[in-house]
């Protein structure tokens, strides 16, 4: 227990010293030395993650972990204690680990950064992590607020850290004020435990679940999904994501595909006891799944940003593992957090190698037969589209399969269009991949004569986590495959066990088979459509509506932003001037003007300050020969009983 | 005891320095020294050591209460002199006896935080003020010094004649002068007048002479005639020391007797609290003078003080001492600088940040206090004084304290007019030169306000040592 305590103090706070010593020395130290020293923290916390991991696996989870009283006021405790099971555990290793490969990938990526700016940089990383460990540890929905805030933060200053581009600035607040809208409702949902229960600790609140009524609980976990919407990009507050493709590559992979954006994910499965309890939730959670999962898909058909295409792929993935959470298949879904964290960062690392080696060129269309100059980076990215696409024996075919599974036992109609989203996925994704590494090449001979592979320190990330990502899903094979789902077993005493369906392994066999029947299809008919004749103009008909993202962007503007603005300047124009500013200044007048007339009585002649004083005394006199009978009366008058 | 002797010593001291020496620095040294020997003495008396032993037959009675506030009242003074010894040795040629007049009027203070006796309540009284009047009038060959003197005579003679006037109902009902509430038969006056009208109006009489000295409205018109025509330099100290005191007469004489005033008492105190801070703070507000500005934000401040009758508890008398203390210190600091300028409207302190950032500074953390912002002392005695309000027991408080913060409000405008004057206007404000010992002095005492706006029980906690 005391090694438990040391041990996540240090694996905390090591990322915030990085943040801090990088953050105040970052005009004094050379650029090696900064990477070095933000990569090497991460590096220690990961080293720590895995002894805690082993020590988690051998022994099981154990109580909250005090520290101190972060909160006492009254009844209410709100303590900063972590909580450290199976479930977090997971999430330590994946935050540690793939955090630290992105650090030194990051080394290399940014190396054109001039020096302060670079220190800025692995700051904000080291202390992204730091907040993302703070969420995922926390004993209590207060904690994993801060982190929660804490990483939405980190995310606002990465999106915008070429703050000298306006849009980029833009796309910043955009990410920033959409997750304020979801943090509102995860602010209510913790003062609506605190109000119910008096506790916001975990444990505390499941095991007094029985003292809320059904509405209570309907309205938390509500509440808290959507503050997870805002988190994890999901409709109606998913079109941040794509804009937040403003920031690094590395920080797009980090923070905006493998972890930052499944902290919704975490919170719901953390609070799979509450969704059990709530039918209407649950619900709500698999259908806005399973139509963001759909809906970002065929967007992503029609992007010819690298990076967009990739983005709204995450959005459809994280879609899918609501849809997962909806329908019961908890460890299926954090089962899919992790392979997804494996080869969508691999994806994201990959592009940015492209983007690196065409001089941040990101338009795909201007791409085309890099495969012979980046053999490396093209065979990750193989990799990384195979795994996303759901081909057996690779990663992603086993976190999907067993939520389609899932999906299927509760409505088979979910499983139909989950299917068809995974057939799109792997229609975009070797659309892209087609399009930028097979046929000819496109761009200028300018950029031709410089492309070359990456260094090493960003091929060596993509090598391991093109491992990951092969071999990450045998961690979860299905007892159908001859398997028995260690993942599962281990997550076991953290989330409930999904007992709603019973499929028989026929069942499981013809649904695989058909779900990968269908995404092969997909992928051949991409590969030969896109590898010669890569579309380059720009699309008609229901293209253009793709292309254009459903043209949500402006749809929102119409509708909320129009609005809401001129109600600013209504309020601005007539509310602030004639009413506030003509009342604060009316006040100020009144002020000025009574003055000028007190002065008058201060005019200088004995005599007259003679006669008002005894007036004055005449008046107490006569006040005093009511005997009360004044006070009296005011006093029934503004007092009456 | 210690203090009514040794002060009254002290002014005969000065009298005869003054025959002795002409040399005004060695006149100013051996003031500080007296005062500090009278500090000394006063702080004796806590511990029991007497110079004399006189049978004053109860006539006066010393608790820590009131020995209390002299100390507060001679610190005040030689902080006064330290800041501001050298421009009394410049108003005229007679320094010694400013000193003297000086150590008259705490021989004055020194009674009315002992009297037990209104025979002493109105030797306090004139003790108190008779040198008062000569040092509004110090100025000799100024027309408007000569003015105020006069007027401060003229109305000062007529408050007398009012507390006299009730000191007589009071006698005539009890047939005694003590000041406890002795109900007796035995006096013919009362037999013959109805008896139950007698105390009730001689009490009101003697609470309206105490109003006018304390500058409460509608008896405050003398005052800003009287501040703004004095010399500076006495202004400073008649409206910090010379007042306070005058509550402190009040509580002595109130604390037990004011239901005697009957249920009337309970509209006339708000009625009197809520005009003084309506006058006071709404006629500052168009001030174009700083000095005549601090007249009006003095009566203004007598408002909140005020407050001191209507809870009348523990809290208040509390709160009073620490009002005292925060508002002599952060006026005389006013006042010192305010003899140094040249100009002395709202015009005359553009840009004096830019020239003197160290007195801009002080003074600005100096005003801040009067307008009672946190971390000054101001905000605490502000603060005790409505909390006392609150908790005063059966008085439905509430709105007054409400009436009286929002005044509060009004008076951050005049106030904050010196500090925008110093920061954000340009200009090139005139003011004498000063040494060294005169800044850090001044900064000393803007930190010993801001020490006690952190820690306001460290002064309180004197008064039960």
């Amino acid at each position: 227990m005391e090694i438990m305590k040391t041990l996540l103090a240090f694996i905390v706070l090591w990322p915030l010293v990085g943040f801090l010593v990088n953050g105040l020395g970052r005009n004094y130290f050379s650029k090696k030395r900064i990477a070095f020293y933000a990569s090497e923290q991460i590096f220690a916390s990961f080293i720590a993650s895995i002894i805690v991991f082993i020590l988690i696996k051998n022994n099981g989870a154990q109580g909250d972990i005090t520290y101190f009283n972060f909160i006492h006021i009254g009844k209410l405790i709100i303590p900063f204690a972590f909580k450290i099971d199976q479930l977090s555990a997971i999430f330590l290793l994946i935050i540690t680990g793939i955090g630290f490969l992105i650090h030194v990938y990051s080394a290399a990526y940014m190396q054109q950064e001039e020096q302060a700016h670079y220190g800025r940089y692995f700051s904000y990383l080291n202390l992204f992590i730091f907040s993302m460990l703070l969420l995922v540890l926390g004993a209590n929905y207060v904690i994993m607020f801060i982190g929660w805030e804490g990483v939405g933060l980190c995310s606002y200053l990465l999106i915008g850290f070429w703050f000298k581009n306006d849009n980029y600035n833009y796309a910043a607040k955009k990410a920033f004020i959409m997750n304020r809208i979801g943090d509102l409702g995860f602010l209510l949902a913790i003062f609506w435990m605190i109000a119910k229960l008096g506790t916001a600790n975990y444990s505390d609140v499941f095991s007094n679940v029985s003292q809320l009524s059904t509405t209570d609980i309907t309205a938390i976990t509500i509440l808290l999904f959507i503050g997870a919407m805002g988190k994890s990009a999901q409709i109606p507050l998913y079109t941040w994501l794509p804009d937040a493709m403003a920031g690094p590559t590395p920080v797009s992979a980090l923070i905006h595909a493998a972890t930052m954006v499944t902290a919704g994910i975490y919170m719901v499965a953390r609070s799979n006891v509450l969704y059990s309890l709530s039918e209407v939730a649950q619900n709500l959670v698999a259908i806005t799944g399973l139509v963001t999962a759909l809906f970002a898909a065929t967007i992503a058909i029609k992007q010819n940003d690298i990076k967009k295409v990739l983005a709204y792929s995450t959005v459809s993935q994280l879609g899918y593992m609501f849809l997962g959470l909806g329908v019961g298949a908890y460890t299926g879904a954090v089962f899919h957090v992790m392979t997804h964290a494996f080869f969508k960062a691999l994806l994201f690392l990959g592009a940015g190698s492209v983007i690196h080696a065409m001089h941040h060129e990101q338009d795909i269309r201007k791409m085309g037969g890099l495969k012979k100059y980046l053999p490396i980076t093209h065979i990750t990215f193989l990799i990384g589209c195979i795994a996303i696409s759901g081909i057996p024996p690779f990663s992603g075919f086993f976190s999907k399969d067993e939520i389609l599974a899932a999906a299927y036992a509760h409505n088979p109609v979910y499983w139909g269009i989950g299917v068809a989203t995974a057939g799109l996925t792997a229609f975009y994704m070797f659309r892209l991949y087609a399009t930028t590494f097979l046929g000819s090449f496109r761009g200028t001979p300018e950029q031709a004569h410089h492309l070359h592979e990456s260094p090493s320190a960003m091929t060596i990330p993509l090598i391991i986590l093109a491992i990951l990502s092969v071999v990450g899903g045998l961690v979860g094979v299905p007892e159908s495959l001859g398997g028995h789902h260690a993942l599962h077993q281990f997550l076991s005493p953290v989330l409930l066990t999904e007992v709603k369906y019973e499929t028989t392994h026929s069942t499981e066999y013809m649904l695989m088979g058909l779900s990968v029947a269908i995404a092969a299809t997909a992928i051949v008919i991409a590969i030969v459509t896109y590898s010669k004749k890569p579309q380059i103009s720009n699309s008609t008909g229901v293209g253009k509506l793709l292309e254009n993202k459903w043209y949500i962007d402006e749809l929102y503007d119409a509708i909320i932003v129009k609005p809401l603005g001129s109600l600013a300047s209504f309020l601005k124009n007539v509310i602030e001037k004639s009413g506030i500013d003509a009342a604060v200044n009316g006040v100020g007048k009144l002020v000025n003007y009574s003055s000028r007339q007190l002065r008058l009585l201060q005019n200088g002649q004995v005599g007259g300050y003679i006669l008002l004083m005894v007036l004055g005394m005449i008046v107490i006199v006569l006040i005093w020969v009511n005997d009360g009978y004044i006070y009296r009366f005011l006093m029934n008058l503004f007092f009456a009983k | 005891m210690n203090a009514i002797i040794l002060s009254a010593l002290g002014g005969i001291v000065m009298m005869f320095t003054g025959i002795f020496t002409q040399n005004k620095i060695v006149i100013k040294n051996i003031a500080i020294i007296t005062l500090l020997l009278l500090l000394i003495g006063n702080l004796l008396h806590f511990y029991g050591i007497y110079m004399l032993h006189v049978d004053v037959k109860d006539m006066l009675q010393f608790n820590n209460f009131g020995l209390f506030f002299n100390t507060i009242a001679f610190t005040s003074t030689l902080i006064y002199f330290l800041l501001s010894g050298t421009d009394i040795t410049k108003v005229g040629i007679n320094v010694a006896e400013y000193f003297a007049l000086i150590f008259f009027v705490l021989c004055g203070v020194s009674i009315l935080t002992s009297f037990h006796n209104l025979l002493m309540l109105f030797l306090g009284i004139e003790i108190l003020s008779i040198p008062l009047y000569i040092l509004t009038g110090a100025d000799k060959k100024n027309l408007k010094s000569n003015e105020a003197a006069l007027k401060y005579f003229l109305m000062g003679s007529f408050s007398t004649g009012i507390l006299l006037m009730g000191i007589a109902l009071l006698y005539g009902a009890s047939g005694n002068f003590s000041i406890e509430s002795v109900p007796s038969t035995t006096s013919k006056v009362a037999e013959m007048a109805n008896s139950s009208i007698l105390t009730p109006l001689g009490l009101l009489f003697v609470f309206v002479a105490l109003l006018f000295k304390v500058s409460a409205a509608p008896f405050h018109f003398w005052v800003p005639d009287v501040y703004d025509g004095a010399p500076s330099v006495f202004t400073s100290f008649m409206a910090t020391i010379a007042k306070a005191v005058g509550f402190i007469a009040f509580i002595f004489l109130f604390e037990s007797r004011i239901a005697e005033l009957g249920p009337s008492s309970r509209i006339i105190i708000p009625f009197v609290i809520i005009l003084t801070l309506l006058i006071g703070n709404i006629t500052a507000v168009f001030q174009q003078s700083v000095k005549r500005m601090l007249a009006y934000s003095s009566i203004a401040q007598a408002g909140f003080m005020l407050f001191v009758l209507y809870s009348n508890n523990d809290i208040s008398s509390e709160g009073i001492l620490l009002y005292s203390v925060a508002y002599s210190f952060a006026t005389i600091g006013i006042f010192a600088i305010l003899i140094k300028m040249k100009d002395y409207t709202f015009e005359g302190y553009n840009g004096l940040a830019k020239k003197e950032p160290l007195i801009a500074a002080a003074n600005t953390i100096f005003l801040l206090s009067l307008a009672g912002i946190p971390l000054t002392a101001g905000f605490f005695a502000k603060y005790y004084m409505l909390l006392s309000a609150i908790k005063a027991n059966g008085q439905n408080a509430l709105w007054l304290v409400i009436v009286a913060v929002l005044f509060a409000a009004v008076s951050v405008y005049y106030y904050f007019r010196v500090i925008q004057a110093m920061y954000f206007k340009e200009g090139n404000p005139e003011i004498a030169t000063t040494n060294t010992s005169f800044k850090v002095i001044l900064l000393a005492l803007a930190a010993i306000i801001i020490f006690i706006g952190l820690f306001p029980t460290v002064v309180l906690n004197f008064l039960y040592f």
